[in-house]
């Protein structure tokens, strides 16, 4: 059991790291709803948020268990497991309403109608497999932020594009973890670097 | 392929305006170029030009003389350098403020 529970904490530090900087993130997010009054920012801080929450709790509650041992904590593990599986997509289903490409004002606002009934239906619909729901939101906010790197080529949307792209991958081998369980410490490692590369581009960003 | 913009917030009118005026550093800018540069009319650009005066976020170099020039103040400038880096931000996720 030694080395599961070593990779177990290696996970955890990654998680840590992780949760800060999209709180980092929320931060930035706040700040700029706060100057400009856009709507969209307050999605996008509201969808960090929730991440960074879903993610310190998934923290507290793996180490709550390993403290614990095994006994009478698989209840525990699997409440703190579907809670920030579906914290995570709530936050995906977040940034999907927030980076999603500018219309025109009375368009946007049918679409915005549509656009979030379906997303929250989709929420209640899903349950039994949650890492393949987080996958089927998270490959259109990569199509999304595909689109905005082609429209801006900038920088810093190429920063956000590899974030949400390295987190899909993520999501991918979380997925194949069970005929692979190899591919669980390639999963977290591929979400630390998505949100490194988050990090990199709020410096960029930040910079004179 | 470019994203066309569907309209621009108050903040990126004060922030084009303020651009315009720094663009003409210590020369200052006049009411004219600050009106093509941010794209007004002349009602609205009045109406903003005296929202930056109250916020003093702008100066006039001199009130009482009929050629009116502006310039940024030191809180203009910071604010500018703050609207750019959440200009930034927002345009990475693609968002348009």
């Amino acid at each position: 059991m030694q080395p599961d529970f070593a990779i177990l904490r290696l996970d955890l530090l990654f998680e840590v790291i992780s949760g800060i900087i999209a709180l980092m993130v929320t931060y930035y997010a706040t700040k700029a709803y706060r100057l400009t009054g856009q709507k969209k920012l307050s999605d996008l801080s509201t969808g960090f948020l929730v991440l960074s929450v879903g993610m310190f709790g998934r923290v507290i509650g793996t180490w709550y268990f390993l403290q614990l041992g095994e006994e009478g904590t698989g209840l525990i593990f699997s409440i703190v497991t579907i809670a920030y599986g579906a914290s995570r997509i709530m936050a995906y289903i977040l940034f999907v309403i927030s980076t999603r490409p500018t219309h025109t004002h009375v368009e946007q606002e049918s679409q915005n109608a549509n656009g979030i009934g379906m997303m929250l239906l989709a929420t209640f619909l899903v349950d039994p497999n949650l890492e393949i729901v987080a996958i089927l939101v998270l490959v259109i906010v990569v199509l999304q932020a595909i689109l905005n790197y082609m429209s801006t080529r900038s920088k810093f949307a190429l920063y956000v594009l590899i974030g949400f792209f390295l987190l899909l991958l993520s999501h991918i081998w979380m997925a194949g973890v069970i005929a692979n369980p190899g591919l669980y410490l390639l999963s977290q490692g591929a979400q630390l670097l998505a949100f490194l590369s988050l990090m990199v581009m709020l410096i960029k960003a930040g910079r004179d | 392929m470019s994203r066309k913009r569907a309209y621009r917030s108050k903040m990126r009118i004060l922030a084009d305006m303020m651009r315009a005026i720094q663009s003409e550093a210590e020369e200052g800018a006049g009411p004219t170029k600050i009106l093509y540069a941010a794209n007004l009319s002349h009602d609205r650009l009045k109406q903003y030009l005296d929202e930056l005066l109250e916020k003093k976020l702008i100066v006039e170099e001199d009130p009482e003389s009929t050629n009116r020039v502006y310039f940024l103040t030191e809180k203009g400038r910071e604010f500018l350098r703050e609207f750019i880096r959440i200009e930034r931000f927002s345009e990475a996720f693609g968002i348009d403020i």
